[in-house]
């Protein structure tokens, strides 16, 4: 009985002046929630970095630390390779590959959203069906397509098949950043357009393609990192020709030095320069709107 | 009125190519996976008989179901790790973080990694988990262990290291995106209710992203299920997942064992979507 009566008061206390005030309580969550994202965020970065450091590495230098020396050393190595392990073919076909991705990805987006926005019947299961290409796994997708084609008899190659496998992967994207553009798009604009007398296809052309342009930049990139950096349909779609991320695991198999690092810290570069256009491309595009 | 008429032809001829290519490219693959996980006989050739041999052989193994177990469990592991991070680094950034700027810088820090590869961030993790790696050496140093830990590289533990930055942005994207939309009066008439911060994040924030941490999960989960490419770079050949196991029977010439394998995949992927759906229609968000 005794005990029941002090919790019960001691509870009421507690209710009546909590340990500490809201605005103190709020600060301490911004506090622990922000030195979390800021370790994630260290946890995320350190890796590349250190593996960009790693590639400095001198000759005598491992695959860990300490580095032994400071050198171009692997980057050399990487340029004058011997015949089993030349990156550059595969960088060259990578590079390829992914601008193909990068325009297809952009006219099937632009296409596929306008004609989301013509509200055709089934719409609305063309929307799932692209969607199923981020849904659907790499490994089904290309397992799937080696059996067809090996069904079928078709001969596997990174300009043939694994194009067409690398698309289904980057469309959805696009398209999704295509649909986001024109969510926001007045189409007041574009009646303007037709009132004063515009055909349908130049009110497109001069009116809705240049204000949803950040979309069309946006699919663009999609098409090209997520095609650049795809590595499981491709293991199954590519052939002997074979493209970079494929290299770089076949490398791995054999034997991890730091020239994989190199490897990892150039790639790494060439997809931060791709956002890099992009972003630059946008800011652009914002300030030439303003004008 | 606008540069496409609603319901008119040139929709569906727009429509068209991208239609042909995701069936070309995903549905039809995807079907002759079934298929083939059916074909009994010997000879590989759609002349095969149907039967359900190959499934018999595969349950009749219990190393492969406890494979599927292991599976499932180091998903559901990945899943709790992302949501709960995910979740964390979204209501930080979105909430907590008043400057437009900081804002900005954060997020690009949390994002741009999406856009690397994949496997060079995996192989990034090999110095990090080895017998003199990284960690191990800041473990001597900080004299947190006397001997070098073994348990990193060609271990669960270090996929899970590796995959856990790898994924955490699918749990985050979603709930980032639902949090945006929540307007501040909202939060603002809660607390002038006198409701405590605990509850208005209780009864009104959390049920309004609910859709996003189902959507992020669901990306998680669809995506760990299916990643052989991590396992394999950090656990080397000591450690398979079911992923794995595809690739292995494929590499074998066991074509039909890796549809079967595939096909269990799949359907526990339609399973979690399933469940997902049942909790959240996703339909709605568009219009949220």
């Amino acid at each position: 009985m005794m005990d029941g009566t002090t919790y019960a008061s001691g509870r009421a206390r507690a209710a009546r002046r909590p340990l500490l005030d809201h605005r103190a309580r709020s600060r301490l969550t911004a506090w622990v929630l922000g030195t979390l994202t800021v370790g994630f965020l260290l946890y995320q970065w350190l890796p590349i970095l250190t593996l960009s450091l790693l590639s400095f590495s001198g000759p005598t230098g491992g695959t860990t630390f300490p580095m032994n020396g400071v050198s171009l050393h692997w980057y050399r190595e990487l340029w004058d390779a011997s015949i089993m392990n030349d990156f550059k073919p595969p960088l060259g076909r990578s590079f390829l590959l992914a601008i193909a991705c990068a325009v297809t990805t952009c006219l099937l987006s632009v296409a596929s959203a306008q004609a989301m926005r013509g509200r055709f019947r089934g719409h609305g299961l063309f929307f799932y069906l692209i969607l199923l290409g981020i849904m659907a796994p790499g490994l089904l997708v290309g397992f799937g397509f080696a059996l067809v084609c090996r069904i079928l008899g078709i001969e596997t190659a990174w300009n043939t098949t694994a194009f067409l496998v690398h698309v289904s992967w980057t469309l959805p994207f696009g398209f999704l950043a295509m649909l986001a553009i024109f969510n926001r798009f007045d189409p007041k604009l574009e009646e303007a357009a037709l009132t004063l007398g515009a055909s349908r296809w130049t009110a497109f052309r001069r009116i809705t393609l240049p204000i949803v342009l950040p979309g069309v930049i946006g699919s663009l990139l999609f098409g090209f990192s997520l095609s650049y950096d795809e590595f499981a349909r491709s293991m199954f779609t590519t052939g002997a020709d074979i493209t970079l991320p494929l290299a770089v695991m076949a490398q791995l198999d054999r034997q991890l030095t730091p020239e994989l690092y190199a490897i990892g810290a150039a790639t790494t570069v060439t997809s931060l320069l791709a956002i890099l256009a992009c972003t630059f491309a946008l800011w652009g595009l914002r300030r030439a709107q303003r004008r | 009125m606008s540069s496409i008429r609603p319901g008119s032809p040139a929709a569906y001829w727009l429509a068209l190519p991208a239609t042909l290519w995701m069936m070309a490219a995903v549905v039809v693959p995807v079907g002759m996976i079934v298929w083939v996980s059916f074909w009994g006989g010997r000879a590989f050739s759609p002349e095969s008989p149907l039967s359900l041999d190959n499934y018999q052989r595969f349950f009749a193994n219990r190393t492969y179901m406890a494979l599927v177990l292991e599976t499932l469990r180091h998903t559901a592991t990945m899943m709790l790790i992302c949501g709960v991070l995910g979740y964390c680094i979204a209501y930080f950034l979105v909430v907590k973080v008043r400057s437009p700027a900081w804002r900005t810088v954060l997020f690009l820090a949390f994002v741009i990694p999406f856009w690397t590869s994949a496997l060079i961030r995996a192989i990034a993790w090999v110095p990090f988990l080895g017998v003199n790696g990284v960690i191990n050496q800041a473990l001597l140093a900080l004299g947190l262990a006397d001997e070098p830990v073994e348990i990193f590289l060609y271990s669960r533990t270090g996929i899970s290291l590796a995959q856990v930055p790898l994924y955490t942005l699918m749990a985050s994207g979603p709930v980032v995106y639902m949090l945006a939309q929540i307007p501040p009066a909202l939060r603002e008439a809660a607390m002038t209710l006198k409701a405590e911060p605990v509850t208005v994040f209780r009864r009104v924030i959390f049920p309004l992203t609910l859709p996003g941490v189902v959507i992020g999960q669901v990306l998680v989960f669809l995506n760990v299920m299916a990643d052989f490419a991590t396992v394999q770079t950090i656990g080397g050949n000591k450690i398979a997942l079911l992923p794995n196991l595809v690739i292995n029977f494929y590499e074998g010439a066991q074509i039909r064992a890796a549809a079967v394998v595939a096909v269990l995949l799949m359907l526990c992927m339609l399973a979690g979507v399933a469940a997902a759906l049942r909790v959240v229609d996703v339909r709605r968000l568009g219009a949220a």
